[in-house]
């Protein structure tokens, strides 16, 4: 029986560290983790998670209690995956598989996951950047403009990602990078307007979802998380205006 | 009111811009036209609020309200988190613009039109988080309330 109650910690833990790699809420994690060890029987566990960390307690019947930490690394929002832990979840939480088949499972999800090949990734930096540089009002040649910096912020990020940045300075070299593009692209004749292009390409690195995920966790009392992520989203959009602000009052200046 | 076909041009942009920001979020499948429809229909609500409202946080936060609602109705019929609709619908909406501009009266060191444009793409968040939230916290109350009312019956 005590080894199984040490798997199910351990399952359980794998669980909920993989779906904060997905980019899953925290109440959302807490939640599933807590159903699943339930769905085990185990009515003693205690799920505790931060954005950058995951506690997992629970007392066996013999009252040893064992706990679990994972720290979660710096992430993007990978929704397939997060769709697919959530399902299995639901299934887990229906009829619970032996602990072993909850494993093989899990480790099926990661090499079932499907992801855009690369081309796809540069035509959604181009699409994405330059529909985005039209709709704040930019003309055809602005958009086209916006797209090309789209490339070069997707790129940048590529690399630095490649190079083990962390998001603070990828995040200030991409704003730097679509600003000197779209100044680049406005002397040469090409864009018409700075201000369209540069929104439009900073789209891409937007905190899109985060303040909302902030204020949900502070209103329902996760202070620690709310506060984690607001200081996130601040921070985010401090290195697009440090990135972006740095070259053009360079540009300013010369 | 003059309604031209350039006003709503931008829904256009809006919806093809989701189908593109789908790629970095890995969504797949029918759900990818469906929340980028959402975030279309979600600039067209606040294109047509604004004049009524005559203001824009207003129409933030009615444009959040239906994104949410609808992210909501769609995550029940497709059977997958909200999430994955609201992450790409609330693209439009979210103030890249106003971070920018924020920035621009920084670097020329304009403090009181800085102040002024850093709250208002402040207001515009809290707009936006308040809507979302106002409906999936109502989406909740509903769910426990059936539950109640099947578990008394």
């Amino acid at each position: 029986m005590q080894t199984s109650y040490a798997l199910l910690l351990d399952l359980a833990a794998e669980l909920g560290y993989r779906m904060m790699c997905t980019g899953a809420e925290v109440y959302r994690v807490e939640e599933s983790v807590q159903r699943v060890l339930q769905a085990y029987g185990v009515e003693s566990g205690e799920i505790f998670a931060i954005p950058n960390c995951i506690n997992v307690s629970l007392t066996d019947p013999d009252g040893q209690s064992s706990t679990r930490i994972r720290r979660i690394p710096s992430h993007d929002t990978d929704v397939d995956l997060l769709m697919a832990y959530n399902e299995l979840c639901r299934q887990v939480c229906q009829s619970p598989p032996p602990p072993e088949e909850l494993r093989q499972r899990m480790e099926a999800i990661l090499h079932q996951r499907r992801t855009y090949s690369f081309p796809m990734y540069l035509l959604s930096w181009f699409v994405g950047a330059g529909s985005y540089a039209l709709f704040f009002g930019g003309s055809l040649r602005d958009g086209l403009c916006g797209g090309l910096c789209g490339l070069a912020i997707g790129l940048c990020g590529r690399g630095m990602d490649w190079l083990h940045t962390n998001q603070f300075i990828r995040t200030i070299a991409g704003g730097a990078i679509s600003a000197l593009c779209a100044l680049l692209l406005v002397a040469i004749g090409l864009g018409e307007s700075v201000d369209f292009i540069i929104i439009g390409a900073l789209m891409l690195l937007v905190p899109g979802l985060i303040f909302t995920n902030a204020m949900r966790n502070i209103m329902s009392g996760d202070l620690i998380s709310g506060t984690n992520l607001v200081v996130q989203a601040l921070l985010i959009a401090t290195a697009i205006a440090l990135g972006t602000g740095f070259v053009l009052s360079l540009a300013a200046a010369v | 009111m003059e309604l031209h076909l350039s006003t709503f041009l931008p829904c256009l942009y809006a919806f093809i811009g989701g189908l593109a920001f789908a790629v970095p979020f890995n969504v797949h499948g029918l759900e990818v036209p469906l929340a980028s429809l959402g975030g279309a229909g979600g600039w067209l609500v606040y294109l047509l609020v604004l004049p009524v409202s005559g203001s824009e946080v207003i129409g933030y936060f009615v444009a959040a309200l239906a994104i949410s609602l609808y992210s909501e109705i769609m995550a029940r019929v497709r059977k997958c988190p909200v999430t994955t609709f609201l992450l790409i619908s609330i693209f439009p909406l979210v103030p890249g613009a106003g971070i920018y501009y924020t920035m621009q009266y920084a670097i020329q060191g304009n403090s009181a039109l800085f102040l002024n444009q850093g709250m208002h793409t402040l207001g515009l968040s809290g707009a936006l988080a308040l809507g979302i939230l106002l409906v999936s916290t109502a989406m909740r109350m509903w769910q426990v309330f059936r539950r109640r009312s099947q578990e008394r019956s």
